[in-house]
């Protein structure tokens, strides 16, 4: 009498697939960046007192050689106000925070217009700076 | 002969594989959450100097703190910077009024950044409310 042995199939566990995909669009989310300004180069001024902030959409930078960025994009100073109000439209009242990354060595020519810019445009300035500990 | 069936004795247990994903995602998910480190920073609040001119009460002189490149003056008075919070809160005590604490902060075009932070951080630490002056620039066409 013939036994037939089983026949066993040796297949690829698909279960574990979705994992895997999950995994791929999670690494992605994170790499990728709307606001990349990685690229800009500047240094915080120091303060004694900090403070934790809040995260912002809306980010005016400087950096060291005094070039004015909105969200990455360099602007002229001129054009500050027209576009922080066209962003602050999109915020709910009470949340008009524009976060300033000024390098530290920014003349006052250039961030005092800045400053009075996002003022005019009726937004919320929060300077961001590193503590500094004496 | 009899063949004892075996019988379709499945071991039932738990795909074991799908653990080390899910190890993975949660080892993920707390290294993404604990490498976002909060910026720090300070808010303020800057009227704007044209619309704190026409709500600045007659007669109300306010506070006017000069920024040079590495002093500070105020009301024309040079102070060192050590001295700058005391003889602030000296000027500004009594004052309870946010109109009143006003202090407008007038900058030379060399005045770097972090000194402007350092001084305004000592006039908020004082009490008062900042206002800065911007020089406004006008062509004006002569015939």
């Amino acid at each position: 009498m013939k036994i037939r042995r089983r026949h066993l199939e040796a297949g690829v566990p698909a279960v574990a697939m979705a994992d895997i995909a999950f995994n791929l669009v999670l690494f992605f989310i994170i790499l990728a960046r709307t606001q990349d300004d990685s690229n800009l180069r500047w240094k915080p001024a120091g303060a004694p007192k900090v403070e934790a902030i809040e995260q912002s959409r809306i980010v005016v930078t400087v950096d060291e050689d005094s070039k004015v960025y909105l969200n990455g994009v360099p602007k002229g100073i001129g054009e500050l106000t027209g576009n922080i109000e066209k962003l602050l439209k999109e915020e709910p009242t009470g949340k008009k925070i524009v976060l300033l990354k000024i390098h530290k060595d920014t003349l006052a020519a250039t961030f005092e217009p800045i400053i009075e810019a996002v003022s005019q445009a009726g937004g919320d300035l929060v300077h961001v700076l590193t503590e500094e500990r004496e | 002969m009899r063949i004892a069936r075996r019988g379709n004795k499945m071991l039932r247990e738990s795909p074991a594989i799908l653990l080390t994903d899910l190890a993975f995602n949660l080892l993920i998910f707390f290294v993404v959450c604990a490498s976002t480190e909060p910026e720090t920073g300070r808010k303020q609040k800057v009227p704007s100097s044209s619309k704190e001119q026409a709500e600045k009460p007659q007669g109300e002189q306010n506070l006017e703190v000069s920024l040079t490149r590495t002093g500070a003056a105020i009301n024309g008075e040079n102070v060192a910077l050590a001295d700058f919070t005391p003889k602030m809160r000296q000027l500004l005590a009594g004052k309870t009024k946010p109109e009143q604490r006003m202090v407008v902060v007038k900058t030379t075009k060399d005045t770097p950044y972090h000194h402007w932070i350092r001084v305004t951080g000592m006039v908020e630490q004082a009490g008062g409310v900042i206002a800065v002056l911007v020089e406004e620039s006008k062509t004006v066409v002569t015939p």
